[in-house]
């Protein structure tokens, strides 16, 4: 996060944006998406109240092979950890770790929200081949 | 500046103290940190998704899907962290988004609401692409 370019070089701070937005992003689509996946994967699925698709390798991989089922995944799993890595980060100052505040810490908690985006794509592409059957 | 050294010998910096357990003295600092909090277990789920979708790879013998009771509890604590992100998350956009002529409470409903569709539509999904 870079706070240059105010009042003296009001150029626009690209970095900030793009971060801000990932971190909006990933709490709204946490908010929004989350809870109703692990209800019906997590409890109503296991306790066999529901049929669920995950239940059985059929059925399953056909719908992970779907292209946007993919992209879906992608939104779904890979965005809000851009969320996730700034709470985490700033729980850990509010609890007494001002190391949490430094750069290499933001460099491991946003990086690592990389590193999963990255292994959510390998993941998705490399698990079930795309069809569109 | 030599009569103020003298009052004030050590250059004065404010020092925030926070002691240790600040957060569990009011209600309000609780909730906050435990809203904060929301975000562990939500990732460790979402990675656990990750995992089982993974798993798909070891072809049908070497699929099994999660049943054990311990899976459930672990979700069960999930979804309740998870629902409280989302209570208060889209409660906030009644703060963060101005429409002119719209009320705040609108803003939030319409959230809700849309949380509420996106529900409906991936249980569909999930429950109606089984067997």
């Amino acid at each position: 996060m870079n706070h240059e370019g105010h009042a003296k070089n009001p150029k626009t701070a690209y970095t900030h944006l793009i971060w801000w937005f990932l971190f909006a992003q990933g709490g709204v689509i946490a908010a929004i998406l989350v809870p109703i996946h692990v209800l019906v994967q997590g409890i109503l699925g296991p306790l066999g109240i529901v049929p669920v698709v995950d239940r059985h390798y059929d059925t399953w991989i056909r719908v992970l092979g779907n292209p946007i089922v993919k992209l879906y995944l992608l939104v779904l799993i890979a965005v809000p950890f851009f969320h996730f890595a700034h709470r985490l980060r700033y729980l850990l100052v509010d609890l007494g770790v001002p190391a949490a505040r430094s750069l290499p810490a933001q460099v491991i908690f946003y990086g690592g929200a990389v590193v999963i985006t990255a292994v959510t794509i390998w993941v998705l592409l490399t698990t079930v081949p795309i069809s569109f059957g | 500046m030599k009569a103020a050294d003298s009052t004030h010998p050590l250059p004065r910096v404010y020092k925030p103290e926070m002691q240790r357990g600040w957060w569990l003295r009011q209600r309000h600092y609780f909730l906050y940190i435990i809203r904060e909090f929301t975000a562990l277990p939500m990732a460790l789920w979402l990675l656990w998704l990750l995992y089982e979708i993974q798993r798909a790879s070891n072809g049908p013998k070497g699929y099994y899907p999660p049943s054990s009771a311990a899976f459930i509890a672990f979700s069960i604590i999930v979804l309740a962290f998870a629902l409280y992100h989302s209570y208060t998350f889209l409660s906030l956009a009644g703060v963060i988004i101005h429409i002119k002529g719209v009320q705040s409470w609108l803003i939030v409903l319409s959230q809700f609401a849309a949380w509420l569709v996106a529900s409906a539509v991936i249980a569909a999904v999930l429950i109606g692409f089984a067997r």
